[in-house]
């Protein structure tokens, strides 16, 4: 037995030699394995005579070599698979957000097509220009605000340039409250993968933006829009984003609390969605009901869109788009449990047939008649819906998230119209704000616990699960962020727009919204070859005449 | 009114206000930078001045006054039950506990935004002169 000191060093310097010696024998035939298919590649010659069938294209050739006398070694070639990894996340990511950026033409279909000619060209240029709005906005500080914390995610690269969170102390726990890097871009955020981040997450905040343009529209002074817009890109969208998405207090209720994994939100029910349908509520609610929407004992009327068409093509549009929305918040497809994307995609398309399903049946049956604009309006409930679970909860649980959320679309936007009595020409404040909440709610009911992005989400080990596979937890962590986003996001917007009513005032005149907001805001008719036909009585001018007496 | 160039002016004045601002917090630890947030501070001031001054140029608007204190009571009593249901996460431990209080904090909330905040925007409102 080996018991001396001296004999005991022998023993474990001859291990670690031969250890040693065995991986460098190792390393000399991977690399002389290397050599010899570098050698085998075909040659420039037989590349010259053309490969149509593909089997002579992408070869050991194309891996670059660190030094050329050395020729093509391991290290070479897994430098090689990390770049390819990241490349083919970055090419997912900026791919599915172009699909994102696609949606604003949706969505100005769907709102122009509900509201009168007259306002044709106003809405349209609302959509068209709270592109511009919210991109400046992010730009300049939004991003920064948002994902100025949001450091190590492996999929884009680390984006370790993201590494400021500003944090407080509560109750002994480190919370997370906004982001401080990223201002312009600048400085050590000008990065690849900071880009590509950017640009995946403006095209979301965009969405968000333009849902207040529907529900406010007929009626919104364009400087006003303006205005608003740069303001919710810049400061509304950001603070809840980065809550939930960019190293935020919501999302570490799971590591500080133990409540699931903290606020989870896939794709952005909440974030996207309900900080939309709820900023438009509080801008509805100060901007007031368009003339002629509620008769004098407060019953509502009906005022029909001018191109149904449009709407319809819209939502295809926007369905077309939702497969960059939900797929692409993988934030690549390779590694860490991106595969998924698949079936992401198709609980996404599943949510959208059931929430059509929803609202055209529960209207077929309460008014005698498939209402088209419902039906478009369903299968939006049903995206909006699944938005939040759609990485999370398996194909049964997608097609019964959106079918509840086709329903309650329905019986939201007669809530709103009819009890609240907030006008909301094409029903964004339900289809994204009520349905939006509905979605963050289902994932902590529906969440199935087989995903598996990297072993954890938020930083807690496990899977996403929820109450009726086992977590009563998550439904806990989603009420809270249901609660921030009620009590926190919508009195922010009614503050921050109750401040620009102030100073600016939301509302055109009543002799520019009779007229139509195309010509006195945008200076062009939409249609100008359009012969319009008179309105409804309750639509004409003494009601005009009643309202600034009022006023 | 309708839309002219004051606005246009106006809104010109309110985002290189906002430029220069933004600017001014990014170098903010230099000397420029502290110059340049606070000149981006009184051009947005300015710009909201603006905003202000031309604001009666629009004319009558078909919406009434809308209570100011009703408003203020309902923004304090939907940012309360988001509070309350933070104050619950310290005060409980269990699951249950933290999601009673959850509940109660939201319901609270949603008592101000779908009760007391359209009350006090419908006040006035125009269909019912």
């Amino acid at each position: 037995m080996i018991k001396t000191l001296p004999h005991k060093f022998l023993l474990a310097a001859t291990l670690v030699l031969s250890f040693s010696g065995l991986v460098h024998a190792q390393t000399a035939v991977a690399d002389k394995e290397l050599k010899a298919g570098a050698a085998a590649a075909p040659s420039t010659a037989t590349l010259a005579a053309g490969d149509p069938g593909g089997s002579a294209t992408g070869t050991i050739s194309d891996v670059p070599v660190s030094d050329s006398k050395a020729g093509v070694t391991v290290t070479d070639v897994g430098n090689q698979v990390g770049q390819n990894k990241i490349a083919i996340n970055f090419v997912w990511t900026l791919i599915t957000g172009f699909l994102v950026m696609f949606m604003q033409a949706g969505f100005a279909m769907v709102e122009a097509g509900l509201c009168r000619v007259k306002n044709a060209n106003h809405t349209y240029m609302m959509n068209f220009t709270v592109y511009a709005c919210g991109l400046l906005a992010y730009w300049l500080i939004g991003f920064a605000i948002q994902m100025g914390g949001a450091a190590g995610n492996g999929n884009l690269g680390g984006l370790q340039p993201l590494n400021g969170e500003h944090v407080i102390s509560l109750f002994g726990k480190t919370w997370g409250v906004w982001g401080t890097q990223g201002l312009f871009l600048s400085g050590h955020t000008y990065d690849v993968g900071v880009m590509v981040i950017f640009l995946f997450e403006m095209v979301f905040m965009d969405t968000a933006l333009t849902i207040v343009t529907g529900a406010c529209a007929e009626r919104w002074k364009f400087l006003t829009f303006c205005v608003s817009s740069v303001l919710m890109g810049a400061f509304t969208y950001p603070i809840f984003g980065n809550w939930a998405w960019g190293g935020g207090w919501l999302a570490a209720l799971g590591t500080n609390l133990g409540l699931g994994k903290g606020y989870c939100d896939f794709a952005g029910s909440g974030v996207v969605h309900a900080v939309g349908g709820l900023t438009a509520l509080a801008v509805a609610l100060i901007i007031g009901p368009r003339i002629g929407k509620f008769n004098r004992d407060g019953s509502p009327n009906a005022i029909i869109g001018h191109d149904i068409s449009a709407v319809l093509i819209g939502c295809f549009i926007l369905a077309f788009g939702w497969f960059g929305f939900n797929p692409g918040s993988t934030l690549g497809a390779s590694a860490a449990g991106n595969l998924r994307i698949g079936s992401i995609a198709v609980n996404t398309m599943l949510a959208g047939c059931t929430g059509t399903f929803g609202a055209l049946i529960f209207m077929w049956i309460t008014k005698g008649k498939p209402d088209a604009s419902m039906a478009g309006n369903g299968l939006l409930a049903g995206l909006v819906a699944i938005t939040a679970p759609s990485g999370f909860v398996n194909t049964v649980g997608a097609a019964i998230i959106g079918a509840i959320a086709g329903v309650l679309v329905c019986l939201s936007v007669a809530f709103v119209e009819s009890r609240m009595k907030v006008d909301d020409p094409v029903g964004a404040i339900s289809v994204h704000g009520t349905c939006g909440l509905w979605g963050v709610l289902s994932v902590g009911l529906f969440a199935d616990g087989k995903s598996n992005y990297g072993g954890s989400w938020n930083g807690v080990t496990g899977s996403v699960t929820g109450l009726f596979y086992g977590d009563a937890s998550q439904l806990a962590a989603q009420i809270i962020g249901i609660g921030t986003l009620v009590g926190f996001v919508f009195s922010f917007s009614f503050v921050l727009n109750w401040l620009l009513e102030i100073f600016l005032g939301h509302r055109v005149s009543a002799e520019s919204e009779l007229e139509g907001l195309d010509l006195p805001e945008m200076g062009q008719l939409g249609y100008p070859e359009f012969v319009m036909k008179p309105e409804p009585a309750f639509l004409h001018l003494e009601s005009a005449a009643a309202a600034a007496a009022v006023a | 009114m309708a839309a002219t160039r004051q606005q246009g002016q106006s809104f010109g004045l309110f985002l290189v206000g906002l430029t220069a601002t933004c600017a001014g917090i990014y170098e903010v630890s230099s000397g420029i930078g502290k110059i340049g947030l606070a000149l981006g501070l009184v051009v947005l001031a300015v710009s909201l001045l603006q905003f202000f001054r031309i604001k009666p140029l629009e004319g009558e608007i078909a919406n009434g006054v809308q209570p100011a204190g009703m408003k203020a009571i309902g923004v304090l009593i939907t940012v309360g039950g988001w509070l309350l249901a933070l104050f619950g996460l310290h005060l409980v431990s269990g699951v249950g506990g933290r999601m009673l209080f959850a509940i109660l904090g939201l319901a609270v909330s949603l008592v101000g935004v779908v009760f007391i905040l359209p009350a006090a925007c419908n006040k006035n409102a125009i269909w019912k002169a």
